[in-house]
């Protein structure tokens, strides 16, 4: 095979200086997996235990069944009990709870003359997550104990309508199933773009480039030299990735593991080629580092990682469709928690082979052969 | 045979013309010496030259070929050896090289005998083995000399190849520079040394962006300008040179007076006899001057020619 002039040398110069340079090294393997583990520990919006105040004014069997419930749920503990509604509200402005329980004094008067009881609950709403959650446990709680109040009057012993949910894929919808698949897809991606972006621009800060631009070597020589070092490098970084998804966090994998590996060969090429791409228009180390973010925050807030593509105004979700992390984290996704095979997931298979396509073939033509 | 030629060659960036109007050309086998002050565009037409940077108007030719466009026959027979040696700390001595054979399409039994040869040439035997980052100053412009001359260019360019090495380093790169014209190839070489510059075939001087001399040192030496019609130019070596300087200064008909050394060199009007610098320098009390005449150095060239060209603007 006749491969483009130059690209043995480059090859053969770049696997040396990349396994050589520890600190770029270090760089590319280092905050991916700071990244992951912090991520998969933390993005966890299961909220349990919450900080409960409780200002039980009735002091009766019944409203201490009621406290009871609301623990029973998992969501809420009680940190802290009060004996005014100022106590209660000023618990929850000091941010000691989340949450406050008021039972009034006549509350097992009210429900044992089948008059409505009334409870209060209050919820700091400085926090959406933990303030829907809580909200959501308090109705369900008041909810579940009025029916089972009601079934006991009229004499029924289930529900007139019983529905039976069950959740495919993620089943205990567990938290890092849903974010470490999309983890690894901005991981691999910060690491792989500067890497790539910065070994052209170094060569060309340090002056060697201008060596390179005199010999007869081809632009494409060059980029393909670049290209397959770092392709390993980040398959590794991949590999390791998918290690902790599966034995460090504990998520299944159900779909086929070579297509794991090929969907990350694909964006890892996609990647590449991007910060080739930049490399061609970045001076300094400095612009190549400014023009990597522009690419990288979008996609960490439009590819679908934390919020669901379908709720992006349509600006936003023109921008998602051509971000290659909105189809890596999909596709994992996909193969990860759906267990989705080949056939499920070739249309995104097929997008990222042809951005990397496109992205490779204009880093190779953009490369000027002249110096500014 | 002109090796390199160029003719009205310019280059602007936005406002700025950095190279104005330069043409010049080198014979084959000769060593030519490109000298100006920092910023005066010494290394912008050297990047012309070598068909990596665009030339804004004019042409050039290297070895033949158009610099603009016939770059990818260029590339055959030019060599480089950049500012900066630019070499990959990363690697070792004898990886940079192989590196540069590999680029070059060298390969195997080739590869091996010429990267050989390099070394005899650049007595690079005892550093092979150590990285480009840990080598001195002499020996990292060695290995670039050896890079640069990976694939026998006919033609060598030399971007301030001794800026910041030793001068023993220095004079063995000339030796080199000297045995490689001689096997018949041509250089071109930037300094800011004078007696480089001497050692030269031929000198260019470059000055705000203008070529304003071309020619050999000695050739310059006898330029009108340098020599103006009814001076003289004198070394007068006498004690507390500074003192006398002062006091010959003064004089009328004395158009230049600069320390060299011991000595100081005077450029004079005929009009000033040697018996008048005796009896001013006895004024101050200097006895026993040793005067007499000289003919310029390179650095008279250079000076009275910026002076020159300064003058009427």
């Amino acid at each position: 095979m006749n491969w483009p002039r130059g690209f043995r040398a480059i090859l053969f110069k770049e696997f040396l200086t990349v396994f050589r340079d520890r600190t770029t090294l270090f760089f590319m393997f280092f905050p991916p997996l700071i990244q992951i583990v912090a991520f998969g520990f933390a993005l966890d919006s299961d909220v349990k235990h919450m900080a409960l105040v409780v200002y039980d004014a009735d002091r009766t069997t019944e409203s201490r069944a009621l406290v009871d419930a609301f623990v029973n749920t998992q969501t809420f503990r009680v940190t802290r009990t009060v004996n005014s509604v100022e106590e209660l509200t000023a618990t929850i402005r000091q941010g000691r709870a989340y949450a406050g329980l008021q039972i009034p004094p006549d509350f097992t008067r009210n429900l044992r003359a089948g008059r409505p009881a009334q409870v209060q609950v209050l919820v700091d709403g400085s926090n959406s997550t933990t303030a829907l959650q809580a909200l959501n446990t308090a109705l369900g709680v008041a909810f579940q104990r009025s029916l089972g109040r009601l079934l006991t009057e009229t004499g029924r012993t289930t529900m007139p309508i019983e529905v039976r949910p069950q959740m495919l894929y993620n089943p205990a919808m567990r938290a890092p199933n849903f974010f470490v698949p999309g983890v690894i897809g901005t991981a691999l991606q910060i690491a792989t773009v500067f890497a790539a972006a910065m070994s052209v621009v170094r060569e060309r800060e340090r002056g060697t480039l201008e060596n390179l631009l005199v010999s007869p070597m081809s632009p494409w020589g060059l980029m393909l030299g670049k290209l397959i070092p770092y392709l390993c490098i980040s398959m590794t970084m991949a590999t390791l990735l998918f290690l902790i998804l599966r034995w460090v966090f504990w998520v299944p994998i159900h779909g086929p593991i070579p297509a794991l590996f090929l969907a990350a060969f694909l964006y890892i090429f996609v990647l590449i080629s991007l910060g080739l791409t930049i490399s061609t228009m970045a001076q300094t180390q400095n612009q190549a580092m400014q023009m990597s973010m522009t690419i990288l925050l979008p996609s960490i807030f439009f590819s679908g990682f934390i919020f669901p593509r379908e709720t992006l105004p349509w600006i936003f979700y023109a921008i998602s469709t051509v971000l290659p992390a909105t189809y890596f984290i999909d596709l994992m996704r996909a193969i990860v928690l759906r267990g989705a095979g080949y056939a499920d997931v070739a249309r995104s298979l097929f997008i990222l082979a042809g951005m990397g396509v496109v992205w490779f073939a204009v880093c190779a033509r953009r490369f000027q052969r002249k110096v500014q | 045979m002109r090796m390199i030629e160029c003719d009205g060659l310019t280059k602007r960036f936005g406002t700025v013309t950095a190279v104005d109007r330069v043409s010049f050309a080198v014979e084959k086998q000769s060593i030519f010496g490109f000298l100006g002050p920092n910023g005066s565009g010494k290394s912008t037409v050297i990047r012309m030259l070598c068909g990596i940077l665009e030339p804004s108007a004019g042409t050039a030719r290297v070895a033949g070929f158009d610099v603009t466009r016939e770059t990818d026959q260029i590339k055959g027979s030019l060599g480089y050896m950049s500012q900066k040696f630019s070499l990959y700390d990363e690697l070792t001595a004898a990886e940079n090289l192989a590196f540069y054979a590999r680029l070059y399409g060298l390969r195997g039994a080739a590869e091996r005998q010429r990267r050989d040869e390099l070394i005899a040439l650049t007595h690079l035997e005892p550093y092979l083995n150590r990285r480009a980052a840990f080598l001195s100053g002499g020996w990292k412009q060695r290995l670039a000399m050896a890079c640069a001359l990976v694939h026998k260019p006919s033609v060598l360019f030399l971007d301030e190849p001794t800026a910041g090495i030793d001068p023993v380093a220095r004079r063995e790169l000339w030796d080199l520079l000297f045995a490689l014209s001689s096997s018949g190839m041509t250089l071109f070489v930037t300094t800011h040394y004078m007696d480089e510059a001497e050692r030269c075939s031929q000198v260019g001087y470059i000055y705000m962006s203008e070529l304003i001399v071309c020619g050999a040192p000695d050739e310059l030496k006898q330029l009108p300008a340098v020599n103006p019609a009814g001076t003289r130019r004198l070394d007068v070596n006498c004690d507390r040179v500074t003192v006398g300087l002062q006091v010959v200064r003064r004089l009328p008909g004395v158009q230049s007076a600069t320390v060299f050394g011991q000595a100081m060199h005077l450029l004079v009007a005929e009009s000033v006899s040697d018996e008048l610098i005796h009896a001013t320098l006895r004024e101050a009390g200097i006895h026993g001057a040793d005067i007499r005449p000289i003919a310029p150095s390179l650095e008279d060239v250079f000076v009275a020619l910026t002076l020159q060209h300064a003058g009427p603007a």
